[in-house]
């Protein structure tokens, strides 16, 4: 496994991660449950902005591991 | 007319008038809460057994005697309401019978309690010391209800200082097969969603024989197929334990990359799962 492929594999749960708050925040009925699942599931979608880039760099970097 | 049309009609004639007197007077007749309820509930009961199996006695005037015994219970409990010196008169106050872990000798004489029998009553809540109890009341109804000192009193999140998620109640939107549609309003869900949910699980409607929805969405069946095991929701659980492995994943990219910017970045979002995490825990534990 090279350091390109980790981070893309870390990018992708974050992904699950996302999705996974989003539908907790729309299937919650407590409203205060909704409004924490959405606040974080915003928070991740930074973070994951954040990878997707990295993922990016490394790709340049490493173009023989490219969309592996 | 033979002795058991008589018995018969009456029965129905009495069962039913039963029946809407103690509609009339609601559930507090049921649980027989003050003295009137208490009293009506015998003297009704008794009047009509009366009146049913006695062929010789008129039915009008037993039918009468239950009319104004449930009349004069339906007006002590208006009255009761309207005023709260009447209750305290007619329904009687609790009695303090401990008070800061001593017992009250002279309150209790009063209710012509025994030790004994005060002892029985607090062994029926668990309670076999005498001193652990705060504070306890002998109730009108007889009953005894007592709070225990705050180092007795079993532990709660509160007292762990631990933030609790809010929870609504279950709603049950599957019974014996078929979907409750108006619990399943009231969870803000139509069919579709519970369709999909049961095809998530890999059960058939049909099968099922009790569902409930939780305040997260989450679907708990059970099934008439006892053999088949229903898989455990774990959805809240399992996201959880993700983000504890991303937040490590990325710390370690941090310290493994040589790269100072991207250092930075990955510590910086580490940090910001961390918060997510704590932020998360009181509703994706329990």
């Amino acid at each position: 496994m090279t350091v390109a492929s980790n981070v893309m594999q870390c990018l992708s749960t974050i992904k699950g991660i996302e999705a996974q708050l989003s539908s907790l925040a729309l299937n919650s009925l407590e409203e205060e449950a909704k409004a924490v699942f959405h606040e974080t599931a915003l928070t991740i979608a930074n973070v994951k902005k954040d990878l997707q880039y990295r993922v990016l760099e490394l790709e340049r970097q490493e173009p023989q591991y490219k969309g592996s | 007319m033979p002795g058991w049309v008589f018995i018969i009609t009456r029965s129905l004639i009495f069962l039913l008038l039963l029946f809407i007197t103690t509609k009339i007077l609601g559930k507090k007749q049921i649980s027989e809460l003050s003295f009137f309820e208490y009293v009506a509930g015998i003297t009704i009961g008794s009047i009509a057994g009366e009146v049913v199996t006695g062929l010789e006695s008129n039915l009008y005037h037993g039918a009468l005697a239950i009319i104004v015994f449930g009349f004069i219970t339906f007006l002590v409990n208006f009255l009761s309401i309207k005023s709260k010196k009447f209750s305290d008169f007619v329904e009687g106050k609790g009695t303090v019978v401990i008070k800061d872990g001593k017992i009250l000798e002279n309150n209790l004489k009063k209710e012509k309690y025994t030790i004994d029998e005060l002892s029985a009553l607090l062994r029926a809540k668990d309670i076999f010391q005498f001193t652990d109890v705060e504070f306890a009341v002998l109730e009108p109804r007889g009953n005894l209800s007592a709070l225990l000192k705050k180092e007795n009193r079993p532990l709660t999140p509160k007292d762990l200082q631990m933030k609790m998620g809010k929870e609504r109640e279950p709603q049950t939107v599957i019974m014996d097969g078929n979907i409750m549609d108006e619990p399943l309003r009231c969870a803000g869900k139509g069919r579709g969603w519970l369709y999909t949910e049961l095809e998530k699980l890999g059960v058939t409607l049909d099968n099922v024989f009790l569902g409930q929805v939780d305040s997260y969405g989450g679907v708990t069946v059970d099934l008439y197929d006892d053999k088949i095991q229903v898989p455990e929701a774990a959805q809240r659980p399992l996201l959880m334990a993700t983000l504890k492995k991303t937040q490590a994943d990325l710390e370690i990219f941090s310290l493994e990359t040589e790269c100072d910017k991207s250092k930075a970045m990955y510590m910086k979002n580490a940090v910001i799962l961390q918060e997510a995490i704590e932020k998360l825990t009181p509703f994706l534990i329990g």
